[in-house]
């Protein structure tokens, strides 16, 4: 007769991510058997090599330190409800600076002053790279989400003719900076295999947790992010938010270029993009938006890129499932909040009135943000 | 549970007076005990209504009664858990809002569904079934027609952001009418009407009436009620508690059945224990207990706490009545020392046209300045400004003699300002936060919420649950998303919020919309109390007759301009009325 309390648990909105991720690996069994490939063979492969081989883990948890750190940042632009899609670009102009300021100082000072100055060489090439929409947008009202997605053309160009020319090291063909030798670069955990990255994500990680639960700058942005009417409207200073909030996730994703740098490539190669962006975005989303979240899910998303390509090859799958598997999994979530939406005691008709009242909810992109925005502004006379 | 009422035969559509047809007289809907739950609170619960062809059926209750969720079960919106509806005897599914009108039920919202850069033909033909292209001059003829009818002297082409809000209210009746609508759902619809739209609609609602139409109207407002109704429902915390039929309501005895129906609202004049549809829960009528279902947990689990609201009920129990009971000698005003003066102030609004011109005043400590207008002629800006929400393109603004204009709304606040919009749902709070962090908000930089960068998580707790006890609002707890809660509720944790932040000059913009009474009271007499206590109180408001009861003064707007300003003893609502229209006003042609 009348349904029984619907008391969302903590883990409610994970269970819908969870949900949407076996609904994804259904639907790419679907798509092996079509192809005449068995599923269960390849997801067994899957699972026992990528969780069952020491060689697997260690990978996966070399994987985990970059999507970490990026993850962080993103969540930072997205609970602020600032679209920042130029993750890709942020994180190559990092590496690419973290690459040339390392291998400038390598050898001259200690190791660890080395890292450090490489790691803030990295943020502040992402820095810089978000500079850009981050004043179109404050400035000028600019839609970031075109602005960051366009730099990420403008970044891997750019990068591609510094390193083609005036940061190339001059001794080698191909087009990449001077390798820094791999004494110097970062040192594995206790002789796990696995280099010190994964502890500054995590690091990383528990610090943005941090600001949103226990900081006033995360406070505001969270407010900003679920209704900036509000936020202006409580005096707070929406502009310089949504600049920290670009400004952050650009340095933290050019702190995960310069991570990769320091921890396992060395040096930075002319049309090097590792792609952390999409994955952040799935992985943040999968998170719910909660930052503790971020660490289980990025486990498992690098797992799942770490094992597929160890299961790709022997069974003759492209590499490319497991992207597409992350594809999947995105759409299968878009869907199962959309069930989770209408099967929740708020139904749709308050939602549109009052906005979801899950906390933690993705907010939506600024549809109606025109890009012009500057337009409304002036004429509004608000100070 | 047995149907009490057999189906009824299809009614057709009839002139009242006139040429007849022959009327089947069923009730054109049935709705069965109806029963809606939102997790915990159960917000319908086995609600009867039947619906008459002919008739205006209004709707009562509180605020958090259930009848906007038994309209929105009838329009579609919701699907009741349990009950059912039946259409001219036929039992039915509403499934969508789409579906309700397909049925012929059109529902008026609060808030209205046009789109404001859309000409009202356009917006009457939105969602129209007509295909890719639809023809808009055969509209056109149609609605010209009809417009004169409902005494629109526009042209169909005219942009909706053009018209007021009567006029655009108006087009959404004559949308949903268009689409063979023959139950006209309206919730609230006089909340954003003048005194003199409100006799209007009125008027066309009589009118539709006789035209055959069941029209629902939902209401808190017992006046319009008992003026145009032919049968009232009362509901109370999501039952059906008393039903009143034409021979009461057309009969003679109109002041009794307000009685009665204050009775059945509120309780407060008869504490006693009632049983309803044979439900075994019992309820306790005594003002200000919340009612309790099994598994509806008491918010703050004080079951015996006096909240402030319930204070100001019992306090002033003549609510209803237009009583002097908060009116006070005006003459300790005007002893009172100029708080804040503006000068000269010229402003924009949001849509970039001149908002306020050449505007001066002044505020004295202990008053309630209120502020009378229609819509749109400047009260809503003159309220930024004064808060500090708003710039002014030119003139001054002086706070104790020191000049504060154009320092922004930081300034205004650490100064002592506060401000209560009437936007609640967009601009007041932060619908998926937590009642905590709405709480928060606007000190969230300030001791004790925080040090300027470490929150203090345990005070701004402390801070929410002492105000909702001491303020009574209705909730699961401190760490409920606002949004869940009723207007009422967030209105008075609005409210509780700027008070908490001790203001000096505290700006309300229409504090009481869509409250139900007995919150619309407390925030009343809490603002006369924050006058008497030596703040200054600018209530901008719709309701004359609560500017009336509290103001000191009373300044109208008119196109930008405070065209006057009368102490409270000097005027009447006839008066203010006239000033409000400017005197330009045409007379409201209403339909033959």
């Amino acid at each position: 007769m009348t349904r029984g309390a619907l008391v969302p648990s903590r883990f409610a909105p994970v269970l819908t991510s969870l949900a949407a991720i076996v609904a994804a690996m259904i639907l790419g069994g679907v798509f092996l058997a079509m192809r005449g490939k068995d599923p269960l063979a390849a997801y067994g492969m899957l699972f026992s090599r990528g969780l069952g081989t020491s060689y697997g883990i260690t990978e996966t948890l070399i994987r985990m330190a970059p999507l970490l750190i990026v993850s962080a940042g993103l969540l930072i632009s997205l609970r602020a409800g600032v679209w920042n899609i130029g993750i890709d670009g942020q994180l190559m102009v990092g590496a690419l600076f973290a690459g040339v300021v390392a291998s400038a100082v390598a050898g001259q000072i200690a190791n660890p002053l080395m890292w450090l100055a490489a790691a803030l060489a990295g943020m502040g090439g992402g820095l810089l790279w978000a500079l850009v929409p981050a004043i179109l947008r404050v400035r000028w009202g600019l839609n970031e989400i075109i602005t960051t997605l366009m730099m990420n053309y403008v970044a891997l160009n750019v990068t591609s003719w510094l390193v083609k020319g005036p940061v190339k090291d001059p001794n080698v063909v191909p087009p990449q900076t001077r390798l820094i030798p791999q004494e110097m670069r970062l040192p594995d955990i206790a002789g796990s295999g696995v280099h010190i990255g994964l502890l500054v994500g995590l690091v990383v990680v528990l610090l943005v947790s941090v600001l949103f639960r226990n900081t006033v700058v995360g406070f505001m942005l969270d407010i900003l992010g679920r209704n900036r009417q509000a936020a202006i409207h409580a005096g707070m200073p929406v502009n310089r938010l949504t600049l920290v909030a670009l400004l952050a996730s650009g340095a933290l994703a050019g702190l995960a270029g310069a991570n990769d740098i320091l921890g396992v490539k060395g040096l930075f190669q002319g049309n090097w993009n590792p792609g952390y962006g999409f994955a952040a975005f799935a992985l943040v989303y999968l998170a719910r938006l909660h930052s503790l979240w971020i660490i289980p899910f990025a486990y498992f998303l690098s797992f799942l890129a770490i094992g597929g390509e160890m299961m790709a090859r022997p069974l003759g799958i492209p590499t490319y499932f497991v992207e597409m598997l992350e594809g999947l999994m995105l759409l299968c979530f878009a869907v199962a909040t959309y069930f989770e939406r209408i099967r929740s005691p708020f139904g749709r008709a308050e939602e549109i009135e009052t906005g979801p009242a899950t906390a933690g909810e993705p907010p939506g992109p600024l549809v109606g943000d025109p890009v012009f925005e500057p337009v409304a502004r002036s004429a509004g006379g608000r100070p | 549970m047995a149907n009490p009422h057999p189906p009824a035969p299809l009614s057709r559509r009839a002139g009242r007076g006139g040429n007849e047809e022959p009327i089947d007289r069923g009730p054109i809907i049935a709705m069965r005990d109806i029963s809606k739950r939102f997790g915990p609170a159960l917000a319908n619960d086995h609600i009867s209504l039947d619906l008459w062809p002919g008739e205006v059926h209004a709707v009562l209750g509180e605020n958090g009664a259930g009848k906007t969720t038994l309209m929105n079960v009838l329009a579609g919106m919701y699907q009741p858990d349990a009950g059912t509806i039946r259409i001219a005897g036929e039992e039915v599914q509403i499934a969508s809002p789409a579906d309700a009108l397909r049925r012929g039920i059109g529902t008026v919202y609060q808030h209205f569904t046009l789109v404001p850069n859309l000409s009202i033909v356009e917006n009457v033909v939105l969602g129209d079934e007509g295909g890719f292209l639809p023809d808009l001059s055969a509209a056109d003829a149609k609605l010209t027609a009809m417009l004169a009818d409902f005494g629109l002297d526009v042209s169909p082409r005219t942009e909706i952001r053009n018209l007021a809000l009567g006029q655009r209210q108006r087009v959404e009746i004559i949308k949903v009418l268009l689409r063979g609508s023959r139950v006209l759902v309206l919730d609230e619809p006089t909340s954003v009407l003048t005194p003199g739209e409100v006799t209007a609609l009125l008027d066309l609602l009589r009118h539709l009436r006789d035209q055959g139409v069941a029209v629902v109207l939902i209401t808190h407002k017992l006046g319009e009620a008992l003026a145009v109704s032919d049968r009232v429902t009362i509901l109370r915390n999501g039952r059906n508690v008393g039903e009143f039929g034409p021979d009461v309501m057309t009969g003679a005895a109109k002041e009794s059945v307000r009685d009665r129906i204050v009775e059945q609202m509120f309780g407060a004049t008869q504490p006693t224990e009632t049983r309803h549809h044979g439900a075994q829960q019992s309820i306790d009528v005594s003002p200000g207990v919340a009612i309790k279902h099994p598994g509806h947990s008491e918010p703050a689990g004080e079951e015996s706490r006096h909240s402030r609201t319930d204070a100001a009920f019992s306090r002033d129990s003549s609510f209803l009545g237009m009583t002097t009971s908060l009116r006070r000698s005006p003459s300790r005003a005007e002893s009172g020392t100029t708080l804040l003066s503006l000068r000269g102030i010229s402003t924009l609004g949001d849509r970039g046209a001149p908002a306020l011109q050449d505007l001066s005043l002044d505020l004295h400590r202990g008053e309630v300045f209120g502020i009378a207008g229609v819509d749109g002629n400047g009260q809503k800006e003159l309220g930024e400004v004064i808060a500090g929400q708003r710039a002014v393109s030119s003139g001054q603004i002086f706070l104790d003699g020191a000049e504060i204009t154009n320092r922004g709304l930081g300034t205004a606040t650490r100064l002592g300002i506060g401000y209560v919009t009437d936007d609640r749902l967009h601009e007041g709070s932060v619908a998926a936060s937590s009642v905590t962090d709405n709480v928060a908000l606007k000190a969230i930089g300030r001791q004790p919420f925080s040090n300027g960068f470490w929150l203090n998580r345990r005070a701004m707790d402390e801070e929410a649950r002492r105000l909702i006890v001491e303020f009574g609002v209705k909730t699961p707890g401190p760490e409920t998303a606002i949004g869940m809660l009723s207007g009422g509720n967030i209105q008075k944790l609005l409210l509780a919020r700027e008070l908490a932040l001790a203001p000096k000059l505290l700006v309300c913009n229409k504090p009481t919309t869509g409250l139900d009474l007995r919150t619309a009271r407390f925030v009343v007499q809490t603002l006369r109390e924050q006058a008497d206590a030596g703040k200054v109180v600018v209530l901008i408001s719709s309701e004359l007759d609560e500017l009336m009861e509290i103001s000191d003064r009373i300044g109208v707007m008119y196109n930008g301009q405070l065209v006057a300003v009368m102490p409270r003893g000097e005027t009447d609502l006839e008066t203010l009325g006239n000033l409000m229209l400017g005197g330009a006003r045409r007379a409201f042609k209403v339909p033959a």
